[in-house]
Protein backbone atom coordinates (compact mmCIF):
# COMPACT_ATOMS: atom_id res chain seq x y z
CA UNK A 1 0.00 0.00 0.00
CA UNK A 2 1.48 2.90 -0.65
CA UNK A 3 1.10 6.00 2.12
CA UNK A 4 -0.29 9.11 -0.83
CA UNK A 5 -2.03 7.34 -3.98
CA UNK A 6 -3.75 9.82 -6.72
CA UNK A 7 -5.71 8.87 -9.73
CA UNK A 8 -6.93 11.10 -12.30
CA UNK A 9 -7.03 13.51 -9.34
CA UNK A 10 -8.34 17.15 -11.45
CA UNK A 11 -8.92 20.37 -9.82
CA UNK A 12 -10.64 23.87 -11.40
CA UNK A 13 -10.88 27.02 -10.02
CA UNK A 14 -13.35 28.13 -12.69
CA UNK A 15 -11.97 27.38 -16.01
CA UNK A 16 -8.48 26.84 -14.67
CA UNK A 17 -7.38 23.31 -14.15
CA UNK A 18 -4.92 23.90 -11.71
CA UNK A 19 -4.26 20.03 -11.42
CA UNK A 20 -4.74 17.65 -14.89
CA UNK A 21 -5.39 13.68 -14.55
CA UNK A 22 -2.83 13.74 -12.29
CA UNK A 23 -1.48 10.13 -11.32
CA UNK A 24 0.62 10.69 -8.37
CA UNK A 25 2.28 8.08 -5.34
CA UNK A 26 4.48 8.04 -2.12
CA UNK A 27 5.92 4.99 -0.27
CA UNK A 28 5.70 4.79 3.39
CA UNK A 29 8.69 6.16 5.12
CA UNK A 30 10.34 8.27 2.29
CA UNK A 31 10.63 12.15 1.33
CA UNK A 32 8.12 12.81 -1.50
CA UNK A 33 9.29 16.25 -3.05
CA UNK A 34 7.25 18.15 -5.52
CA UNK A 35 9.09 19.99 -7.79
CA UNK A 36 7.64 23.33 -9.76
CA UNK A 37 7.48 26.35 -10.60
CA UNK A 38 4.66 28.81 -8.80
CA UNK A 39 1.55 27.70 -9.87
CA UNK A 40 2.46 24.59 -11.28
CA UNK A 41 0.03 23.08 -8.71
CA UNK A 42 2.28 21.95 -6.13
CA UNK A 43 -0.16 23.46 -2.90
CA UNK A 44 -3.63 22.72 -4.91
CA UNK A 45 -2.14 18.95 -4.83
CA UNK A 46 -1.23 19.43 -0.49
CA UNK A 47 -4.46 21.31 0.23
CA UNK A 48 -6.48 18.22 -1.48
CA UNK A 49 -4.40 15.91 0.26
CA UNK A 50 -4.83 17.39 4.03
CA UNK A 51 -8.36 17.97 2.71
CA UNK A 52 -8.58 21.68 2.80
CA UNK A 53 -10.15 21.51 -0.73
CA UNK A 54 -11.98 19.22 -2.59
CA UNK A 55 -11.03 17.40 -5.97
CA UNK A 56 -13.24 18.11 -8.78
CA UNK A 57 -12.83 15.03 -9.90
CA UNK A 58 -10.53 11.69 -9.48
CA UNK A 59 -9.11 9.85 -6.48
CA UNK A 60 -6.81 10.59 -3.50
CA UNK A 61 -5.74 8.14 -0.72
CA UNK A 62 -3.93 8.64 2.62
CA UNK A 63 -2.64 5.50 3.81
CA UNK A 64 -6.07 3.73 2.49
CA UNK A 65 -8.41 5.98 3.08
CA UNK A 66 -10.05 8.42 0.61
CA UNK A 67 -9.57 12.18 1.39
CA UNK A 68 -13.33 13.09 0.30
CA UNK A 69 -15.40 10.17 1.61
CA UNK A 70 -13.26 9.77 5.11
CA UNK A 71 -12.03 13.10 5.59
CA UNK A 72 -12.00 13.06 9.08
CA UNK A 73 -9.85 9.55 9.05
CA UNK A 74 -7.36 11.33 6.79
CA UNK A 75 -6.68 14.14 8.96
CA UNK A 76 -5.65 12.30 11.93
CA UNK A 77 -3.50 10.49 10.03
CA UNK A 78 -1.22 13.54 8.32
CA UNK A 79 -0.33 17.01 9.68
CA UNK A 80 0.41 20.21 7.00
CA UNK A 81 2.80 23.17 6.99
CA UNK A 82 1.41 25.50 4.92
CA UNK A 83 3.01 27.88 2.66
CA UNK A 84 2.08 31.03 4.10
CA UNK A 85 2.30 30.78 8.28
CA UNK A 86 -0.63 33.59 9.56
CA UNK A 87 -3.81 33.25 11.15
CA UNK A 88 -3.06 33.63 15.08
CA UNK A 89 -1.66 37.00 15.17
CA UNK A 90 -2.76 37.84 18.93
CA UNK A 91 -1.16 34.38 20.11
CA UNK A 92 2.09 33.32 21.35
CA UNK A 93 4.15 30.66 19.13
CA UNK A 94 4.25 28.32 22.29
CA UNK A 95 0.46 28.51 22.96
CA UNK A 96 0.08 28.06 19.58
CA UNK A 97 2.09 24.48 19.06
CA UNK A 98 0.47 23.79 22.44
CA UNK A 99 -3.19 24.27 20.78
CA UNK A 100 -1.96 22.12 17.98
CA UNK A 101 -0.41 19.42 19.83
CA UNK A 102 -3.74 19.62 22.15
CA UNK A 103 -6.36 19.49 19.32
CA UNK A 104 -3.54 16.94 17.35
CA UNK A 105 -3.74 14.26 20.46
CA UNK A 106 -0.51 14.49 21.81
CA UNK A 107 -0.34 13.10 24.87
CA UNK A 108 -0.37 15.50 27.92
CA UNK A 109 2.93 13.81 29.74
CA UNK A 110 4.67 14.48 26.39
CA UNK A 111 3.60 17.46 25.06
CA UNK A 112 5.30 20.62 27.15
CA UNK A 113 8.95 19.18 26.90
CA UNK A 114 8.05 18.24 23.05
CA UNK A 115 7.34 21.89 22.43
CA UNK A 116 10.57 23.10 24.62
CA UNK A 117 12.30 20.94 22.58
CA UNK A 118 11.11 21.85 19.26
CA UNK A 119 11.74 25.17 19.80
CA UNK A 120 14.72 24.98 21.16
CA UNK A 121 15.93 23.18 18.05
CA UNK A 122 14.26 25.68 15.01
CA UNK A 123 16.03 28.82 17.45
CA UNK A 124 12.20 29.69 18.32
CA UNK A 125 12.36 29.60 22.87
CA UNK A 126 13.34 33.20 23.13
CA UNK A 127 10.63 34.61 20.99
CA UNK A 128 8.31 31.95 23.16
CA UNK A 129 6.69 35.05 24.95
CA UNK A 130 6.23 37.24 21.75
CA UNK A 131 2.95 37.85 20.11
CA UNK A 132 2.57 35.84 16.67
CA UNK A 133 2.46 39.60 14.83
CA UNK A 134 5.58 40.33 16.35
CA UNK A 135 8.08 37.61 14.95
CA UNK A 136 10.03 37.95 11.88
CA UNK A 137 8.74 36.57 8.43
CA UNK A 138 11.67 33.78 9.30
CA UNK A 139 10.35 32.83 12.88
CA UNK A 140 6.86 32.76 11.60
CA UNK A 141 7.67 30.35 9.33
CA UNK A 142 9.58 28.23 11.47
CA UNK A 143 6.51 27.99 14.04
CA UNK A 144 4.31 26.38 11.11
CA UNK A 145 7.30 23.86 10.40
CA UNK A 146 7.16 23.32 14.34
CA UNK A 147 3.68 22.67 14.40
CA UNK A 148 4.54 19.08 12.27
CA UNK A 149 7.61 18.79 14.56
CA UNK A 150 5.51 18.54 17.32
CA UNK A 151 2.33 16.91 16.12
CA UNK A 152 4.55 14.00 14.52
CA UNK A 153 1.94 12.48 12.35
CA UNK A 154 2.46 9.45 10.04
CA UNK A 155 2.22 11.66 6.95
CA UNK A 156 3.93 15.47 7.14
CA UNK A 157 2.97 17.65 4.36
CA UNK A 158 5.80 20.88 4.45
CA UNK A 159 4.38 23.61 1.73
CA UNK A 160 7.83 25.08 0.83
CA UNK A 161 9.30 24.68 4.43
CA UNK A 162 12.15 26.87 4.70
CA UNK A 163 10.73 29.89 2.70
CA UNK A 164 11.77 33.25 3.96
CA UNK A 165 14.23 31.49 6.38
CA UNK A 166 17.69 32.43 6.33
CA UNK A 167 20.38 29.69 5.20
CA UNK A 168 21.37 28.70 8.72
CA UNK A 169 17.69 28.27 9.38
CA UNK A 170 16.85 26.31 6.51
CA UNK A 171 19.60 23.58 6.86
CA UNK A 172 18.11 23.37 10.27
CA UNK A 173 14.59 22.81 9.37
CA UNK A 174 15.76 20.39 6.50
CA UNK A 175 17.41 18.28 9.18
CA UNK A 176 14.45 18.43 11.19
CA UNK A 177 12.44 17.12 8.39
CA UNK A 178 15.01 14.48 7.42
CA UNK A 179 14.93 13.20 11.36
CA UNK A 180 11.13 13.14 11.18
CA UNK A 181 11.37 10.87 8.19
CA UNK A 182 13.91 8.66 9.94
CA UNK A 183 11.77 8.77 13.29
CA UNK A 184 9.06 7.01 10.81
CA UNK A 185 7.08 9.50 9.38
CA UNK A 186 6.28 9.98 5.64
CA UNK A 187 6.89 13.22 4.25
CA UNK A 188 5.94 15.46 1.23
CA UNK A 189 7.62 18.67 0.63
CA UNK A 190 6.83 20.83 -1.95
CA UNK A 191 9.48 23.54 -3.07
CA UNK A 192 10.30 25.31 -6.23
CA UNK A 193 13.93 25.72 -4.66
CA UNK A 194 16.69 23.40 -6.12
CA UNK A 195 18.85 23.48 -3.05
CA UNK A 196 16.16 22.10 -0.52
CA UNK A 197 14.87 19.29 -3.09
CA UNK A 198 18.61 18.28 -2.90
CA UNK A 199 18.81 18.04 0.36
CA UNK A 200 15.71 16.59 1.40
CA UNK A 201 14.47 14.24 -1.70
CA UNK A 202 14.09 10.70 -2.01
CA UNK A 203 12.19 10.90 -4.90
CA UNK A 204 11.30 13.78 -6.56
CA UNK A 205 8.19 14.20 -8.91
CA UNK A 206 8.18 17.28 -11.11
CA UNK A 207 4.87 18.94 -11.83
CA UNK A 208 4.48 21.67 -14.63
CA UNK A 209 1.42 23.94 -15.30
CA UNK A 210 -0.69 20.76 -13.08
CA UNK A 211 1.01 17.69 -14.89
CA UNK A 212 3.66 14.95 -13.19
CA UNK A 213 6.37 15.52 -15.68
CA UNK A 214 8.16 12.88 -14.07
CA UNK A 215 9.18 10.94 -11.17
CA UNK A 216 12.00 9.04 -9.63
CA UNK A 217 15.23 9.79 -7.54
CA UNK A 218 17.78 12.66 -7.73
CA UNK A 219 20.44 10.52 -9.06
CA UNK A 220 18.42 8.77 -11.89
CA UNK A 221 16.62 11.79 -13.14
CA UNK A 222 20.26 13.39 -13.44
CA UNK A 223 21.37 10.13 -15.27
CA UNK A 224 18.60 10.64 -17.31
CA UNK A 225 20.00 13.41 -19.18
CA UNK A 226 21.43 12.35 -21.77
CA UNK A 227 25.18 13.91 -22.01
CA UNK A 228 24.13 15.72 -18.78
CA UNK A 229 27.43 15.03 -16.78
CA UNK A 230 30.72 17.11 -17.42
CA UNK A 231 33.76 16.25 -17.38
CA UNK A 232 36.70 18.20 -17.95
CA UNK A 233 40.25 16.33 -18.31
CA UNK A 234 43.85 17.77 -18.06
CA UNK A 235 45.96 15.48 -19.80
CA UNK A 236 49.68 15.75 -20.84
CA UNK A 237 49.91 14.26 -24.42
CA UNK A 238 51.92 14.91 -27.96
CA UNK A 239 48.97 14.45 -30.10
CA UNK A 240 45.24 15.52 -28.27
CA UNK A 241 43.48 14.93 -31.34
CA UNK A 242 44.25 11.54 -31.46
CA UNK A 243 43.25 10.82 -27.80
CA UNK A 244 39.84 13.29 -28.37
CA UNK A 245 39.07 10.36 -31.07
CA UNK A 246 40.20 7.53 -28.75
CA UNK A 247 37.75 9.20 -25.99
CA UNK A 248 34.36 9.88 -28.22
CA UNK A 249 34.17 6.11 -29.14
CA UNK A 250 33.62 5.42 -25.21
CA UNK A 251 29.93 4.43 -24.74
CA UNK A 252 28.23 7.23 -23.11
CA UNK A 253 29.88 9.78 -24.77
CA UNK A 254 28.46 12.61 -26.38
CA UNK A 255 30.38 15.96 -27.04
CA UNK A 256 34.09 16.29 -26.24
CA UNK A 257 35.18 19.44 -26.87
CA UNK A 258 38.98 19.97 -26.47
CA UNK A 259 39.94 23.54 -24.74
CA UNK A 260 43.09 24.15 -25.33
CA UNK A 261 46.29 21.61 -25.96
CA UNK A 262 46.13 20.10 -22.70
CA UNK A 263 42.69 20.64 -21.77
CA UNK A 264 39.40 19.21 -22.61
CA UNK A 265 35.45 18.83 -22.15
CA UNK A 266 33.37 15.73 -22.69
CA UNK A 267 29.92 15.61 -22.33
CA UNK A 268 28.73 12.27 -21.37
CA UNK A 269 25.60 9.82 -19.35
CA UNK A 270 26.59 8.62 -15.97
CA UNK A 271 30.15 9.92 -15.55
CA UNK A 272 30.59 7.60 -12.50
CA UNK A 273 30.88 4.83 -15.18
CA UNK A 274 32.53 6.82 -17.83
CA UNK A 275 35.26 8.33 -15.66
CA UNK A 276 37.25 4.58 -15.29
CA UNK A 277 36.86 4.14 -18.72
CA UNK A 278 38.36 7.52 -19.75
CA UNK A 279 41.57 6.84 -17.34
CA UNK A 280 41.95 3.25 -18.58
CA UNK A 281 42.00 4.49 -22.25
CA UNK A 282 44.82 6.89 -21.12
CA UNK A 283 47.04 4.86 -19.66
CA UNK A 284 46.63 2.46 -22.60
CA UNK A 285 48.18 5.34 -24.84
CA UNK A 286 50.71 6.54 -22.22
CA UNK A 287 48.61 9.85 -21.92
CA UNK A 288 48.94 11.61 -18.14
CA UNK A 289 46.30 12.54 -16.69
CA UNK A 290 46.76 15.51 -14.41
CA UNK A 291 43.36 15.96 -13.10
CA UNK A 292 39.47 15.27 -13.39
CA UNK A 293 36.51 17.42 -12.48
CA UNK A 294 32.90 16.07 -12.67
CA UNK A 295 30.28 18.54 -12.95
CA UNK A 296 26.38 16.67 -12.20
CA UNK A 297 23.72 18.75 -13.80
CA UNK A 298 21.60 20.50 -11.26
CA UNK A 299 17.99 19.64 -11.21
CA UNK A 300 17.55 22.71 -12.50
CA UNK A 301 19.07 21.03 -15.60
CA UNK A 302 16.74 18.42 -14.88
CA UNK A 303 13.71 20.34 -14.58
CA UNK A 304 14.71 22.26 -17.98
CA UNK A 305 15.67 18.78 -19.91
CA UNK A 306 11.96 17.90 -19.08
CA UNK A 307 9.93 20.84 -18.90
CA UNK A 308 12.02 23.51 -21.56
CA UNK A 309 11.95 25.84 -18.49
CA UNK A 310 14.31 26.58 -15.99
CA UNK A 311 13.34 26.54 -12.66
CA UNK A 312 15.04 29.25 -11.14
CA UNK A 313 15.67 32.37 -13.10
CA UNK A 314 19.56 33.15 -13.45
CA UNK A 315 20.59 35.93 -11.46
CA UNK A 316 21.18 38.91 -13.67
CA UNK B 1 -11.68 19.74 27.16
CA UNK B 2 -13.39 18.31 24.20
CA UNK B 3 -11.71 19.73 20.57
CA UNK B 4 -14.78 22.16 20.76
CA UNK B 5 -14.21 23.43 23.46
CA UNK B 6 -10.39 23.89 22.77
CA UNK B 7 -11.00 25.65 19.75
CA UNK B 8 -13.58 27.83 21.40
CA UNK B 9 -11.39 28.70 24.31
CA UNK B 10 -8.15 29.16 22.07
CA UNK B 11 -9.57 32.47 20.67
CA UNK B 12 -11.97 33.39 23.22
CA UNK B 13 -8.89 33.90 25.98
CA UNK B 14 -7.22 36.15 23.93
CA UNK B 15 -10.51 38.28 23.98
CA UNK B 16 -10.16 38.15 28.00
CA UNK B 17 -6.66 39.12 27.63
CA UNK B 18 -7.51 42.44 28.60
CA UNK B 19 -11.17 42.38 27.83
CA UNK B 20 -11.36 45.95 26.58
CA UNK B 21 -13.86 45.41 23.68
CA UNK B 22 -16.38 43.25 26.27
CA UNK B 23 -15.88 46.57 29.00
CA UNK B 24 -16.39 49.15 26.01
CA UNK B 25 -19.91 47.17 24.77
CA UNK B 26 -20.73 47.52 28.35
CA UNK B 27 -20.12 51.22 28.43
CA UNK B 28 -22.23 51.64 25.37
CA UNK B 29 -24.70 50.05 26.90
CA UNK B 30 -24.76 52.10 29.70
CA UNK B 31 -23.99 55.11 27.61
CA UNK B 32 -27.01 54.70 25.15
CA UNK B 33 -29.52 53.29 28.04
CA UNK B 34 -29.01 56.56 30.38
CA UNK B 35 -28.54 59.55 27.59
CA UNK B 36 -31.07 57.87 24.44
CA UNK B 37 -32.87 55.77 26.49
CA UNK B 38 -34.14 57.77 29.09
CA UNK B 39 -34.85 60.96 26.67
CA UNK B 40 -37.17 58.72 24.59
CA UNK B 41 -38.80 57.52 27.25
CA UNK B 42 -39.90 60.59 28.36
CA UNK B 43 -41.65 61.09 24.66
CA UNK B 44 -43.68 57.62 24.89
CA UNK B 45 -46.34 58.34 26.48
CA UNK B 46 -48.69 55.03 25.25
CA UNK B 47 -46.69 52.85 27.39
CA UNK B 48 -45.78 53.28 30.70
CA UNK B 49 -41.67 52.62 31.77
CA UNK B 50 -40.88 52.35 28.02
CA UNK B 51 -36.85 52.53 28.99
CA UNK B 52 -36.71 49.06 30.54
CA UNK B 53 -38.75 47.82 27.10
CA UNK B 54 -35.82 50.02 25.07
CA UNK B 55 -32.92 48.52 27.19
CA UNK B 56 -33.97 45.02 26.45
CA UNK B 57 -34.55 45.86 23.42
CA UNK B 58 -30.97 46.98 22.88
CA UNK B 59 -29.78 44.20 24.61
CA UNK B 60 -31.18 42.11 21.37
CA UNK B 61 -29.64 44.58 18.86
CA UNK B 62 -26.41 44.12 20.29
CA UNK B 63 -27.11 40.06 20.09
CA UNK B 64 -27.43 40.41 16.28
CA UNK B 65 -25.16 42.88 15.73
CA UNK B 66 -22.11 40.37 17.70
CA UNK B 67 -23.73 37.61 15.94
CA UNK B 68 -23.50 39.04 12.53
CA UNK B 69 -19.68 40.05 13.43
CA UNK B 70 -18.55 36.32 13.36
CA UNK B 71 -19.73 35.58 9.81
CA UNK B 72 -17.29 38.40 9.04
CA UNK B 73 -14.82 37.01 11.34
CA UNK B 74 -14.96 33.79 9.32
CA UNK B 75 -14.45 35.18 6.02
CA UNK B 76 -11.67 37.26 7.10
CA UNK B 77 -9.93 34.55 8.87
CA UNK B 78 -10.25 32.71 5.53
CA UNK B 79 -8.22 35.27 3.99
CA UNK B 80 -5.52 35.60 6.77
CA UNK B 81 -4.92 31.70 6.52
CA UNK B 82 -6.51 30.89 9.81
CA UNK B 83 -9.61 28.76 7.90
CA UNK B 84 -7.36 26.51 6.27
CA UNK B 85 -5.38 25.98 9.01
CA UNK B 86 -8.91 25.04 11.06
CA UNK B 87 -10.14 22.95 8.34
CA UNK B 88 -6.75 20.88 8.34
CA UNK B 89 -7.44 19.61 11.76
CA UNK B 90 -8.37 16.62 12.55
CA UNK B 91 -12.09 17.30 13.84
CA UNK B 92 -15.48 16.69 11.92
CA UNK B 93 -16.55 19.61 9.74
CA UNK B 94 -19.97 20.18 11.90
CA UNK B 95 -17.96 20.33 14.87
CA UNK B 96 -15.71 23.21 13.65
CA UNK B 97 -18.33 24.98 12.49
CA UNK B 98 -20.52 24.56 15.80
CA UNK B 99 -17.07 25.78 17.47
CA UNK B 100 -16.96 28.78 15.72
CA UNK B 101 -21.03 29.59 16.08
CA UNK B 102 -20.47 28.81 19.74
CA UNK B 103 -17.98 31.17 19.92
CA UNK B 104 -20.46 33.81 18.85
CA UNK B 105 -22.60 32.65 21.25
CA UNK B 106 -20.20 33.22 24.08
CA UNK B 107 -18.73 36.70 22.96
CA UNK B 108 -22.55 37.63 23.12
CA UNK B 109 -23.11 36.14 26.54
CA UNK B 110 -19.92 38.05 28.37
CA UNK B 111 -20.58 41.03 26.22
CA UNK B 112 -24.37 41.36 27.46
CA UNK B 113 -24.22 39.61 30.99
CA UNK B 114 -23.07 43.14 33.24
CA UNK B 115 -25.89 44.89 31.19
CA UNK B 116 -28.42 42.26 31.69
CA UNK B 117 -27.74 42.14 35.26
CA UNK B 118 -27.94 45.68 35.74
CA UNK B 119 -31.18 45.77 33.72
CA UNK B 120 -32.92 43.07 36.33
CA UNK B 121 -31.86 45.15 39.23
CA UNK B 122 -33.33 48.35 37.40
CA UNK B 123 -36.23 46.27 36.71
CA UNK B 124 -36.29 44.71 40.28
CA UNK B 125 -36.06 40.98 38.77
CA UNK B 126 -32.39 39.96 39.94
CA UNK B 127 -32.57 36.29 40.46
CA UNK B 128 -29.81 33.88 39.61
CA UNK B 129 -32.78 32.06 37.48
CA UNK B 130 -33.36 35.12 35.30
CA UNK B 131 -29.86 36.05 35.06
CA UNK B 132 -29.36 33.00 33.66
CA UNK B 133 -32.55 32.26 31.27
CA UNK B 134 -31.75 35.78 29.78
CA UNK B 135 -28.60 35.13 28.87
CA UNK B 136 -29.71 31.36 27.54
CA UNK B 137 -32.05 32.87 25.38
CA UNK B 138 -29.93 35.71 24.42
CA UNK B 139 -26.97 32.87 23.79
CA UNK B 140 -29.92 30.63 21.31
CA UNK B 141 -30.52 34.18 19.72
CA UNK B 142 -27.07 35.14 18.44
CA UNK B 143 -25.83 31.52 18.37
CA UNK B 144 -28.95 31.21 15.60
CA UNK B 145 -27.54 34.31 14.11
CA UNK B 146 -24.55 33.44 14.45
CA UNK B 147 -25.52 30.37 11.99
CA UNK B 148 -27.43 32.61 9.94
CA UNK B 149 -24.38 35.27 8.98
CA UNK B 150 -22.12 31.91 8.89
CA UNK B 151 -24.73 30.87 5.96
CA UNK B 152 -24.38 33.79 4.46
CA UNK B 153 -20.57 34.55 4.46
CA UNK B 154 -20.38 32.41 1.57
CA UNK B 155 -21.55 35.91 -0.92
CA UNK B 156 -18.75 37.24 1.25
CA UNK B 157 -16.06 35.00 -0.63
CA UNK B 158 -17.34 36.41 -4.44
CA UNK B 159 -17.81 39.75 -2.80
CA UNK B 160 -16.89 41.34 0.78
CA UNK B 161 -19.33 44.75 -0.65
CA UNK B 162 -21.82 42.72 -1.78
CA UNK B 163 -22.32 41.04 2.00
CA UNK B 164 -21.54 43.78 3.81
CA UNK B 165 -24.63 45.52 1.60
CA UNK B 166 -27.19 42.42 2.19
CA UNK B 167 -25.65 42.55 6.11
CA UNK B 168 -26.54 46.07 6.36
CA UNK B 169 -30.10 45.62 4.42
CA UNK B 170 -30.60 42.34 6.29
CA UNK B 171 -30.43 43.83 9.95
CA UNK B 172 -32.15 47.33 8.82
CA UNK B 173 -35.02 44.95 8.11
CA UNK B 174 -34.71 42.28 11.16
CA UNK B 175 -34.27 44.69 13.45
CA UNK B 176 -36.07 47.37 12.26
CA UNK B 177 -39.59 45.20 11.59
CA UNK B 178 -39.91 43.47 14.80
CA UNK B 179 -40.50 43.98 17.78
CA UNK B 180 -37.07 44.96 19.09
CA UNK B 181 -38.11 48.30 20.10
CA UNK B 182 -41.90 48.31 20.32
CA UNK B 183 -44.55 46.01 21.15
CA UNK B 184 -46.17 43.67 18.71
CA UNK B 185 -49.60 45.19 19.84
CA UNK B 186 -48.92 48.45 19.03
CA UNK B 187 -47.35 47.96 15.27
CA UNK B 188 -50.02 48.80 12.73
CA UNK B 189 -51.04 45.54 11.04
CA UNK B 190 -48.85 46.12 8.21
CA UNK B 191 -45.79 46.27 9.97
CA UNK B 192 -47.32 43.49 12.69
CA UNK B 193 -47.43 41.39 9.98
CA UNK B 194 -43.67 41.39 8.88
CA UNK B 195 -42.59 41.83 12.40
CA UNK B 196 -43.75 37.91 13.06
CA UNK B 197 -41.30 36.58 10.76
CA UNK B 198 -38.59 38.28 12.30
CA UNK B 199 -36.82 35.75 14.44
CA UNK B 200 -35.94 38.98 16.70
CA UNK B 201 -39.52 39.29 17.63
CA UNK B 202 -39.35 35.72 19.49
CA UNK B 203 -35.74 36.68 21.08
CA UNK B 204 -36.75 39.67 22.95
CA UNK B 205 -40.16 38.74 23.63
CA UNK B 206 -38.60 35.29 25.34
CA UNK B 207 -36.35 37.85 27.16
CA UNK B 208 -38.95 40.32 28.10
CA UNK B 209 -40.81 37.74 29.75
CA UNK B 210 -37.99 36.02 31.82
CA UNK B 211 -37.63 39.62 33.02
CA UNK B 212 -41.12 40.01 34.17
CA UNK B 213 -42.56 42.15 31.37
CA UNK B 214 -46.46 41.58 31.06
CA UNK B 215 -46.87 38.74 28.78
CA UNK B 216 -49.99 40.52 27.06
CA UNK B 217 -47.82 42.65 25.11
CA UNK B 218 -45.38 39.69 24.16
CA UNK B 219 -45.85 36.79 21.61
CA UNK B 220 -46.15 33.01 22.71
CA UNK B 221 -43.70 32.06 25.01
CA UNK B 222 -43.94 28.81 23.50
CA UNK B 223 -44.06 29.42 19.95
CA UNK B 224 -40.96 31.99 20.83
CA UNK B 225 -38.86 29.05 22.33
CA UNK B 226 -39.97 26.72 19.38
CA UNK B 227 -39.05 29.69 16.58
CA UNK B 228 -35.23 29.87 18.12
CA UNK B 229 -34.74 26.71 18.51
CA UNK B 230 -35.72 26.06 14.91
CA UNK B 231 -33.60 29.08 14.01
CA UNK B 232 -30.42 28.28 15.56
CA UNK B 233 -30.00 24.35 14.31
CA UNK B 234 -31.83 25.18 10.73
CA UNK B 235 -29.11 28.45 9.81
CA UNK B 236 -26.04 26.23 11.85
CA UNK B 237 -27.14 23.15 9.52
CA UNK B 238 -27.22 25.33 6.30
CA UNK B 239 -24.14 27.23 7.06
CA UNK B 240 -22.32 23.95 7.69
CA UNK B 241 -23.89 22.33 4.59
CA UNK B 242 -22.99 25.44 2.14
CA UNK B 243 -19.53 26.42 3.49
CA UNK B 244 -18.71 22.53 3.02
CA UNK B 245 -19.41 23.03 -0.35
CA UNK B 246 -18.19 26.47 -0.87
CA UNK B 247 -14.54 26.74 1.43
CA UNK B 248 -13.58 22.93 0.18
CA UNK B 249 -14.56 24.27 -3.63
CA UNK B 250 -12.53 26.85 -4.03
CA UNK B 251 -8.91 28.16 -3.53
CA UNK B 252 -8.28 29.84 0.22
CA UNK B 253 -5.49 31.29 2.80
Amino acid sequence: MFAVETKGLTKLYGKTKALKELDFTVNEGEIMVLLGPNGSGKTTLLLILATVLKPTSGIAKIMGYDVVKQPTRVRQILGIAFQEARGFWRHKPQEILRFHATICGVPKSKREILIEQVMKDLELWDARGKLFMHLSGGQAKRVEVAKLLVQRPRLAIFDEPSSQVDLRGKRVIWDNIRKLRDEGSTIIVATNEVREAEYLADRITILDQGVKVVCDTPQRLKDSIAGGDIVELEIETQNLNEIVEEIRKIDGTFRVTPLDVNHLRAYVSMAEAWVPKVTSLCYRNNVRVVSIRVTEPSLDDVFLHFTGKALEVAPS
Amino acid sequence: MSSVTRIIWFDLKQELNPPVWIIVEWIVFAVQVSVYGALISNLVTSMSDYLKFYAVGLAIMLTFEIGSHTGRHFVEHAHEGRLPYLLSLPIPRWKLFLAIALQGGFELALMLIVPLCALQVIIGNLTLVSVFSAIGTLFWLGFGVSGLMLALSFIAFRSADVYSAIVTALSTLIIRFSTVFYPLIFLPPSYAGVAILSPLTYGSDLVRLILGFDPSILVDPGIAVSVLTALAISTLGLGTLLLQRLVEGVKSG
